[in-house]
């Protein structure tokens, strides 16, 4: 299709310089379409409006998801049991904070395409140095409970979530970024947020991303169980800790009206019973499936299996201030030695893809591509342990967690550094045990010379370039500490333009896989399991679940 | 015991809640909040007094009071170990009877080989496989023990029936076993000779003679086994999703709960008790030694 310059300067105006330059990139061809609707909805750009740019460069209208179900429905899933009391502020389980995100809203949502959406705030924009970000906020917005949502509302939310006395959840991804009483009201429906440091991917802080960022009234005081106020499509019916959650549509709902009437949600302590429910007829939907508990449906003709591609991974951390992982090129051999191709087709049955030793999953579009994929290589990994006097091998414990498919990974690796003389004694601890107290020298995850920590998806790569490989990350379980990487990081998270963002990806990428403090083998997809005839169900691999548009066949 | 025991316990209480990936500062304010930062003796001195006091304490995790939670958890585990218990007793002690009389005949070898074997699975295997064939294939029975809210005493029975099938297969060969090797002993004693010697029917002899013997190590099997139907069905309990008192103890030490955690532990030490105290009185009803013993 032909470009339509009249229109495209039309559109152009009154855009700011920034908004230009990716519009630049889209009509050059530097990014890609897909690159230019993602990084145009986290300037603040809508989507209507991206829609049209995109036709007018010659891309063609962007295809409809919306399928129009029919309404009344009740939509019954099986989720995970809420580990604790939910409450906005310090809920940090899949199971809660799903409960919860069925009444309460984001300001803006992360998609299962990583592209940012307008929820509670109808636009963003930052200031030229990406410090200051406005958020505008949509009118007419009412809470369960009556009150209008304003801006009152979104300030003390968020600076709910920034303020250290608060038990917040919340609190290790503003540290740095957004402090108590740093978000301040324009007028009602105007909020600025006024960042530590530069920050080009601020909006996935406030979106679904950051699950605890809904929005509830200013007066919350606690106790959430009481009210389960929010502004969301759905209204809480009844919560019963441990047992289940129902939930009726909202006809005050300042969007489209739910299409189901009802939604239950039923919690298990376990995955093969809601499977057994899922094929017994019990439910409609698994929220959340791993892989390899799964095998059983994902060929089932009566099951639908949607797969988000997602950034979620094991990182198998090696400490590189002691023992033979000191030298980087050991930690390169063990790096050669496993096979990516087998686990993404063995283990995790196709339903991954490859990780190439950096956090830059291909999901995220500023991963460079163009970087040689790692791959299985025994003679290159001898060498390497040759050359760094160690070729006769090792003894070494690799302590990890009991935990989705991370002790069958071990085993595998086990097996593979075998092949370069590498002895390594497994160490499978509960959950509890391995993260211990979670700080230096109380915890087997960070203390361990080597282990495989679970990391759940994140629509944007900053908190997993952050804590985990900084040089003061509070996760560097690698004891990874190099000047230049804290450099690039800094500069990739200040970044506001796709293309600088693409350029210190690249350098970053090189330096891990020259370096190898954490290998990352695959990043597993976000399995949700529905029953035949459901529609309209849309997750997100933060465990989260919409369900205003489903429909039963 | 068991609040040093949950003490040595690697992780803490805000770290439990909050996750790993927490920062430090909003775990110490919820250590803080939740007064679990103070010094053991005065946590477990306030506890005590509280208890003492008909106050089970407050969940660290669900902060809400933890008598509701116990007391629900407790009913539910009462009513499914209720219903195995009235499947299992009679058809166990019937099919030792049945074997034993058979002594060494291929009813008695199908009754103690088939309750042996199935008594060796565990639950878990049992209970999947009873899932598969009931509730998916069949969909005769829900997969699920949780009833409606507001069911009546003959839906809950219906949804108890397939999560107390697998404790059957556990506890049949066990008590049948008993049951049988009690009658056979007895059988072969003087008295039965006597008993059949001096022209007594045989209805009366087994009823009157062989069997209130032959019976009194069977009751002490099953009282023991009642802790066991009562606190020791977690596996039962996940896989069935029941809100029983096992998984409830289970979850609690887990998530570092003690409150919950001693006020179940409790609750199933004071069950056991009272299931020992019902054993003894039974078996003092079926052997009048003990009741002539007491009487001298």
């Amino acid at each position: 299709m032909s470009k339509n310059y009249r229109i495209l300067d039309l559109l152009r105006r009154g855009r700011t310089p920034l908004e230009n330059h990716l519009i630049d990139g889209l009509i050059d061809g530097r990014i890609s379409r897909r690159e230019f609707v993602r990084h145009g909805s986290l300037l603040g750009l809508s989507l209507p409006l991206l829609g049209r740019i995109g036709m007018a460069a010659g891309f063609g209208a962007a295809p409809s998801l919306a399928r129009a179900g029919a309404p009344g429905a009740t939509i019954r899933v099986g989720s995970s049991v809420p580990a604790a009391a939910i409450d906005p502020v310090t809920i940090a389980d899949a199971g809660g904070l799903l409960v919860m995100q069925q009444v309460a809203e984001f300001l803006c949502v992360d998609g299962p395409d990583l592209v940012l959406k307008p929820a509670l705030a109808e636009s963003w924009s930052p200031n030229t140095d990406g410090t200051v970000w406005t958020f505008k906020l949509r009118k007419g917005v009412k809470f369960h409970s009556g009150g209008e949502m304003k801006a009152d509302d979104v300030v003390a939310s968020i600076d709910r979530l920034a303020d250290p006395a608060n038990s917040s959840n919340a609190l290790s991804v503003f540290t740095g970024i957004l402090q108590k009483g740093a978000s301040k009201k324009v007028d009602d429906y105007t909020v600025e947020f006024h960042l530590d440091a530069p920050n080009g991917n601020f909006p996935y802080m406030l979106s679904s991303d950051n699950y605890n960022a809904v929005i509830i009234p200013a007066s919350y005081k606690g106790g959430y169980e009481q009210s389960f106020d929010g502004t969301g499509p759905f209204k809480l019916e009844k919560y019963t800790p441990k047992v289940g959650a129902s939930f009726v549509r909202n006809d005050d709902y300042w969007g489209e009206k739910a299409l189901p009437d009802r939604t239950e949600f039923t919690f298990f302590t376990d995955i093969q019973p809601q499977i057994l429910a899922l094929q017994g007829g019990q439910i409609d939907i698994i929220n959340q499936m791993p892989v390899l508990a799964g095998v059983a449906v994902l060929n089932d003709p009566n099951v639908d299996i949607i797969s988000l591609k997602s950034s979620a991974h094991q990182q198998l951390h090696m400490h590189c201030d002691e023992g033979p992982t000191k030298d980087a090129r050991v930690r390169r051999a063990i790096a050669l030695c496993l096979d990516r191709e087998k686990l993404a087709a063995g283990l995790m049955k196709g339903r991954s893809a490859l990780g190439n030793d950096s956090p830059f999953a291909a999901v995220y579009p500023s991963t460079d591509t163009s970087v040689p994929q790692r791959k299985q290589d025994i003679a290159q990994a001898k060498q390497l342990m040759e050359a760094a006097g160690v070729g006769q091998g090792f003894k070494m414990t690799l302590t990890t967690e009991r935990y989705l498919e991370i002790p069958e990974y071990a085993q595998l690796i086990q097996n593979w550094v075998k092949e370069i003389g590498i002895e390594l004694e497994l160490n499978i601890l509960d959950q509890g045990a391995y993260y211990g107290d979670a700080v230096f020298g109380k915890s087997n995850w960070l203390d361990s010379a080597m282990g495989i920590t679970d990391y759940g998806h994140r629509g944007v790569p900053n908190v997993y370039l952050a804590a985990p490989l900084k040089s003061d990350g509070t996760w560097n379980a690698a004891h990874f500490k190099n000047k230049d990487y804290d450099q690039m990081a800094a500069s990739y998270i200040a970044a506001l333009d796709l293309e600088a963002q693409k350029a210190t990806a690249s350098k970053i990428q090189k330096l891990l896989l020259e370096e190898t403090p954490v290998i990352f083998g695959y990043f597993y997809d976000y399995l949700t399991a529905t029953a035949k005839g459901v529609a309209g169900v849309q997750p997100t691999a933060m465990s989260q679940l919409f369900l205003d548009k489903a429909s039963k066949g | 015991m068991v609040f040093l025991g949950g003490q040595v316990l690697p992780g803490n209480v805000g770290r439990a809640i909050l996750g790993p990936f927490a920062d430090q500062r909003a775990v110490d304010a919820l250590n803080h909040s939740l007064g679990v930062d103070r010094p053991l003796l005065v946590q477990y001195g306030s506890w005590i007094w509280n208890f003492l006091h008909g106050d089970m304490g407050t969940s660290y995790v669900f902060r809400a009071p933890v008598a509701p939670f116990v007391v629900d958890a407790l009913g539910n585990s009462m009513k499914l170990a209720l219903v195995a218990f009235v499947l299992v007793v009679p058809i166990g002690i019937l099919g030792g009877v049945i074997a034993a009389l058979n002594f060494n005949r291929p009813l008695d070898r199908i009754i103690s080989l088939g309750g042996l074997s199935v008594t060796v699975l565990p639950e878990f295997v049992t209970g999947i496989i009873l899932i598969l064939i009931f509730g998916v294939w069949l969909r005769w029975l829900p997969i699920a023990a949780a009833w409606p809210k507001g069911a009546g005493f003959f839906t809950q029975l219906y949804y108890l029936i397939l999560p107390s099938l697998p404790l059957f297969l556990v506890l049949f060969g066990y008590i049948a076993r008993m049951a049988r090797s009690g009658m056979i002993e007895a059988l072969d004693s003087d008295y039965t000779r006597t008993a059949v010697l001096k022209g007594l029917p045989w209805r009366t002899v087994i009823w009157r003679h062989v069997l209130r013997n032959a019976l009194l190590p069977t009751i002490t099997v099953i009282a023991t086994q009642t802790g066991y139907l009562i606190g020791g069905l977690v596996v039962i309990e996940t896989l069935f999703r029941y809100q029983g008192i096992g998984s409830l103890i289970f979850t609690a030490a887990r998530g570092k709960d003690f409150p919950m955690l001693e006020a179940g532990i409790l609750t199933i030490g004071i069950v056991y008790a009272v299931a020992t105290l019902i054993a003894d009185f039974l078996y003092s009803v079926l052997n009048p030694r003990i009741r002539l013993g007491a009487e001298q």
